[in-house]
């Protein structure tokens, strides 16, 4: 453990979620193992429903409560048990440590409240200072992201969305985290809006050292902001590598499926193939493997089969059974189709 | 010219709010060939719905002209407009709100068959469900269920389902992916594809999402503040962009590509109100190459070289 309080900002073991439904129980996290190496961004992919927000709210230990609940696994922040905190501690620890970017600027900030006092709450939490050294914390930290300081007094509805995500950026950095959890940040965005945003965060987050967790479903921004890929389906991580793991030699067959579901910007005639079906029902998950429903080169065993994580490289991690010896799996080829 | 089946002259729909009048789209002409499909892309409150909504007469236009097969359809009577309607369909972006939550799947594919009379009895009506049910990829034992049932890319089938039954030429697809997974945007885009060529089908597509309406149009609008800003086919838009405005556009796209740090054209500011704009090139508060006569002439839409129309002063130059 002792090594880990170095390298690692975040270390995730066997992390379990359930929701308990009237439908039954919802399998959201099925035992994930992911870790942040000190100043690296790591890209979460995934599909709605994959859960890779209830991820990011069990490391803020945000997961409703009923009916949420952790049933298994360790969270580990910079060495310390997550789990072991109080309440209070963790307090403390949402916003200084850890701080989460939500999806959507329309419905996270506070629209009776003006975005300074929303900037400056967040300083007088973490820090000793009075309201007028946080205000002009708050505009300091304004203008850092692009936003006159003289804004500060105006209401949310004043600004536009992507102004909205730089307020949000502004309050998520302003206590100088070192973990940022980014859920989806610039989904709502248009792109030339995004790629200001994107550029931004970059920029900080080179400046301050920040570690990343960068959650989203758009294959460009992995390539252009991550270090490292997980490819999560089902509550499960698929696929673990680099950038060129995961660009480059593309393991598992749902990842394969994510890409080939793009359109070629530089070749539109190439036909999309996209992954037939939908994602399962996390009260009813799968038996086997819980893409084989969707994989096309699924054979018997992999309906009873839970894949074992294979070690491709020091780098890269697939769970498929292909990858395992005598289970007769192949990929390739186009299948049965 | 070949078989031409839209042809827009013109249009313009203006909107009055309280702080003035609003010009959602702003002198929009093209011409969109049988059988093709014409994106239009552009940022959020650049008009491209509204001219989707416009040309069906979804939003009444407050000038200019839209020729459907040489008929004038903002001239013809409300008896007219209803039998073309039925040439003229919509697939609208988000399959959450655009179906009745209190019909069910056959109600919604079967409400344009019963309003037009189409069968004469619920069987025949009944089976022409099917048969479009089967067109678009959704199982038979759906026919029964709400859409709050169904998932966003099941729904999204039953739009299409709805649009194609009364035997349409002409479909506005209006972000018809914009709100679905990437595995079920390409079973879409699949389908959507699929339906033209069986169909010969006609498309305006609309969409923000410039890869996608690469990968599926055969020409490409660009629009920005209700004004159209470059007009070309695909190829040709995509290798040699031409207004400042599409370059940036061009350019702000995440590749899913590694090695490929393209040089990011990141634009400055965001874009400006769209209420009384003033005379001169919308664009260019935000354009690296803006020049004082930008500021006080508006660009008209000039044809460069055939089949690529430009509106920029400059052009040529950069």
């Amino acid at each position: 453990m002792a090594e880990n309080d170095v390298k690692y900002t975040l270390d995730i073991k066997d992390l379990e979620v359930q929701f308990k439904t009237v439908d039954g129980v919802v399998r959201a996290v099925n035992g994930i193992d992911l870790s942040i190496q000190k100043g690296q961004t790591l890209g979460l992919v995934g599909e709605t429903g994959a859960g890779k927000t209830t991820t990011a709210l069990s490391i803020l230990r945000l997961v409703p409560d009923p009916p949420g609940k952790i049933t298994g696994g360790t969270i580990t922040l910079e060495g310390k048990d997550l789990f072991a905190f109080s309440e209070k501690e963790m307090e403390t620890i949402r916003g200084s440590q850890v701080s989460m970017i939500f999806q959507d600027p329309m419905t996270s900030l506070n629209p009776v409240m003006t975005v300074g006092d929303q900037i400056a709450e967040v300083i007088q939490l973490h820090d000793k200072i009075d309201q007028k050294g946080a205000l002009e914390k708050a505009k300091a930290m304004l203008e850092m992201v692009g936003i006159p300081g003289n804004r500060s007094t105006e209401y949310p509805h004043q600004f536009s969305g992507g102004m909205k995500q730089r307020v949000i950026i502004a309050m998520a950095l302003v206590c100088n985290p070192h973990l940022l959890i980014a859920d989806e940040p610039t989904t709502a965005l248009d792109v030339t809006i995004q790629a200001q945003v994107l550029d931004l965060m970059q920029k900080l987050r080179e400046k301050y050292g920040t570690s990343m967790l960068m959650i989203t479903h758009d294959l460009g921004i992995v390539a252009e902001v991550c270090d490292d890929v997980s490819i999560m389906y089902a509550g499960r991580i698929v696929e673990h590598g680099t950038l060129e793991d995961i660009f480059e030699s593309t393991s598992h067959p749902y990842t394969e499926g994510l890409f080939g579901s793009l359109p070629n910007i530089e070749n539109r005639q190439e036909q999309l193939k996209p992954i037939p079906g939908l994602m399962p029902d996390p009260t009813d998950l799968p038996s086997g493997c819980t893409f084989h429903p969707r994989c096309k080169y699924c054979k018997d065993i992999c309906r009873s089969r839970v894949p074992a994580v294979t070690k491709l490289s020091d780098t890269h991690l697939v769970a498929c059974l292909a990858y395992e010896e005598g289970t007769g799996v192949t990929l390739g080829g186009d299948g049965n189709e | 010219m070949s078989d031409v089946l839209l042809d827009v002259r013109n249009l313009k729909k203006y909107f009055n709010t309280p702080n003035g009048v609003l010009h959602a789209v702003d002198d929009v002409t093209f011409t969109l060939e049988r059988g093709k499909t014409l994106g239009v892309v552009g940022e959020s409150g650049c008009g491209k719905s509204t001219t989707g909504r416009a040309i069906l007469r979804l939003h009444e236009p407050t000038s200019g002209e839209v020729f459907f097969e040489g008929k004038d359809v903002t001239k013809v009577s409300n008896q007219e407009m209803r039998h073309l309607r039925s040439q003229m369909q919509i697939i609208f972006q988000d399959p959450f709100a655009s179906l009745n939550p209190r019909k069910t799947v056959s109600e919604i594919i079967g409400e344009p068959l019963r309003l037009y009379k189409v069968h004469k009895n619920k069987k025949e009506q009944q089976d022409h469900v099917l048969e479009l049910m089967e067109l678009v990829g959704l199982s038979e034992r759906l026919v029964n269920t709400y859409p709050h049932e169904l998932d966003g890319g099941r729904r999204q089938r039953i739009g299409i389902a709805r649009a194609l039954a009364m035997r349409p030429k002409f479909i506005v697809c209006d972000e018809p992916v914009s709100a679905l997974d990437v595995s079920i945007q390409a079973q879409i885009l699949n389908l959507l594809k699929q339906l033209q060529h069986d169909l010969g089908l006609t498309y305006i597509f609309i969409t923000h999402d410039l890869s996608v309406v690469n990968y599926f149009s055969d020409e490409i609008m660009v629009m920005y503040l209700g004004k159209v800003v470059e007009h070309a086919s695909s190829e040709k838009l995509f290798e040699h962009p031409t207004h400042p405005y599409t370059k940036a556009l061009l350019s702000a796209i995440p590749v899913p590509k590694l090695g490929e740090k393209k040089k990011r054209i990141l634009l400055k500011g965001e874009i400006t109100s769209p209420i009384d704009p003033k005379p001169g090139c919308r664009f260019a508060p935000r354009c690296e190459y803006a020049r004082p006569e930008c500021f006080e002439r508006t660009p008209e839409l000039k044809e460069n070289e055939p089949g690529h129309f430009v509106a920029c002063h400059f052009s040529g130059e950069f």
